[in-house]
């Protein structure tokens, strides 16, 4: 059987400056210059008010686990090696929600509100990847 | 009032044996499902109209002509349809519209699904059902999600909600997946004809915390099917047919993954759905109103969620009606008395019909051991997608 390959993200010319700063290990959102709303995910203009005046801006990259889960059992896939893993919903500081995974700890003691920072994991040549640890 | 409330009957429904069907192929699963409803209905394939037909995963990529082919439907408009899990209870809500509009008399609505030989056990994960929706957003939606996954998301938040610490929650979803088991165990064509218990559900091997095995629905072989005509018409093919009270299906933005505002303890498409399906029959006061329903219990915490967001509970009072018994088969208002998808079985485009079979047999008093008591309206709850993204349909039948 052939090994099932990670997929990668489909990266479309407004989201360009979010996967070029995740692999300078930086994490951006953008930023209505009209309406002063956080957005994410990356957008052609502002869902909220329609302006195109949108800026790249860094985030503190802290945030909390809204909801989670640990991932045990899996059909074939690619992540099946990296069982148990904790696919979370992060909320950061700045409002915006990410879905990511909680890594860098036992996953069982993963809980809701449970405050975390961004960390990056390099996927291959072209991509990192911005996900979670525990504070 | 616009809606479609008591203007298209059924008069003949069909369903197989749902389960590891290795002898019958999708086209042996459809003929049988038919043929049942035809029988039942008294009339045959000449009498026909139009058909409505269901598969999210089966008979790609052009099976509207294998369908009227297998069928012998020759010359006949059949269109085939897919709305995620909720593809059989669409096939049923675009055959009703053909009838209430005047286009047609008589409809066929059937769904199908042959999932066991697919190589897997279960569905296949985001990584690869995704690659056929590979698009720059769901790059942020999703990826190293399985099935399961997206629903535990749900329960672990509703968990931290309510102030439930996680053996009190997963043993409150395991009675609800032990009330099914029980419910199916009387049905002789569910899939998972097996008693469990809540202890057996919180030992079994973790699938996606904090959902186990029990938790979580299989997946079937199996197909159903539906046959409706114009109201005025349906008495003249048998003595006891069905109205369709409403059929009302909700979308949502997929969007729950990323929008901050998104509430990870309920489903908004049910409560929408639930809602204008209410306004559509006419119902005030469903928990008094509704006599029994089929709900869509891919996952515990699905039904679970289901109960507060069609009104059958108050927000947060799913724990207080589960240990009541509200929802067993000899309580105030039955829930899953055919065993769900989770006893059932779950071809996912057969599921809805499957509901609306129950339904339908239960207002004819024909449920056997199963029987409710003297039902007037039934609900079936059908959800294709995930939390967060997902389609709802809530269909309303009954005398």
């Amino acid at each position: 059987m052939t090994a099932i390959e990670k997929p990668v993200p489909v990266v479309n010319p407004w989201a360009k400056p979010f996967w070029d700063a995740a692999n300078r290990e930086k994490l951006v959102f953008q930023h209505c210059n009209a309406c002063s709303k956080n957005i994410f995910y990356p957008r052609i203009a502002c869902p909220d008010c329609f302006s195109d005046d949108l800026e790249w801006i860094e985030a503190s990259g802290k945030g909390r686990v809204y909801t989670y889960t640990v991932v045990e059992s899996n059909a074939p896939s690619a992540f099946v090696d990296d069982m148990p893993y904790v696919v979370a919903i992060v909320k950061l500081a700045e409002g915006i929600q990410l879905l990511s995974n909680i890594v860098g700890c036992d996953p069982h003691s993963v809980v809701c509100e449970m405050p975390v920072e961004v960390v990056f994991e390099r996927l291959n040549n072209e991509f990192t990847l911005p996900k979670f640890r525990p504070i | 009032m616009k809606g479609i409330k008591d203007k298209v009957a059924i008069i003949g429904m069909g369903c197989t044996k749902f389960g590891e069907n290795w002898d019958m192929s999708f086209d042996d699963l459809i003929i049988d499902a038919v043929y049942e409803a035809y029988e039942d209905a008294g009339i045959g394939p000449d009498d026909i109209d139009a058909v409505w037909m269901g598969s999210y995963w089966s008979n790609l990529p052009a099976p509207s002509q294998p369908l009227a082919t297998t069928l012998k439907l020759d010359y006949k408009p059949v269109t085939r349809l897919e709305n995620m899990c909720a593809t059989a209870s669409d096939a049923l809500r675009n055959a009703v519209y053909g009838v209430a509009s005047g286009a047609c008399d008589i409809a066929l609505a059937v769904g199908g699904e042959k999932l066991k030989d697919s190589g897997y056990s279960g569905l296949p994960t985001d990584d690869l059902a995704m690659g056929l929706v590979s698009t720059a957003p769901n790059t942020f939606r999703s990826r190293n999600f399985t099935a399961p996954s997206h629903f535990a998301m749900m329960a672990t938040r509703y968990f931290e909600r309510y102030g439930l610490s996680p053996e009190e929650g997963r043993e409150m979803l395991a009675k609800i997946m032990v009330k099914n088991h029980r419910n199916g165990m009387l049905s002789p064509k569910a899939h998972f004809r097996m008693p469990i218990s809540v202890e057996l559900v919180l030992k079994a091997p973790m699938i996606a915390w904090p959902l186990g095995l029990f938790d979580c629905c299989g997946v079937s072989d199996g197909a159903a099917a539906a046959i409706v005509v114009r109201a005025d018409m349906a008495k003249s093919f048998r003595p006891d047919p069905v109205r369709i009270k409403a059929c009302q299906i909700a979308v949502g933005p997929s969007e729950g993954y990323l929008n901050p505002n998104h509430d990870w303890t309920m489903v908004k498409e049910t409560w929408v759905a639930g809602q204008k399906a209410y306004e559509e029959a006419g119902i005030k006061d469903p928990r008094a109103e509704i006599s029994m329903a089929e709900v869509h219990d891919c996952f515990s915490i699905t039904e679970g969620v289901i109960y507060e967001d069609l009104v059958f509970s108050p927000r947060g009072g799913m724990r207080e009606d589960i240990e009541a018994g509200t929802f067993e088969l000899g309580g105030e208002l039955p829930v899953n008395m055919d065993g769900g998808l989770k006893c059932f079985g779950h071809p996912i485009g057969a599921t809805g019909l499957r509901m609306t079979y129950e339904l339908y047999k239960q207002l004819q008093e024909k449920a056997g051991d199963r029987q409710v008591k003297n039902p007037e309206i039934g609900l079936s709850h059908n959800l294709g997608g995930t939390p967060g993204g997902c389609t709802i349909s809530v269909n309303i039948i009954g005398h």
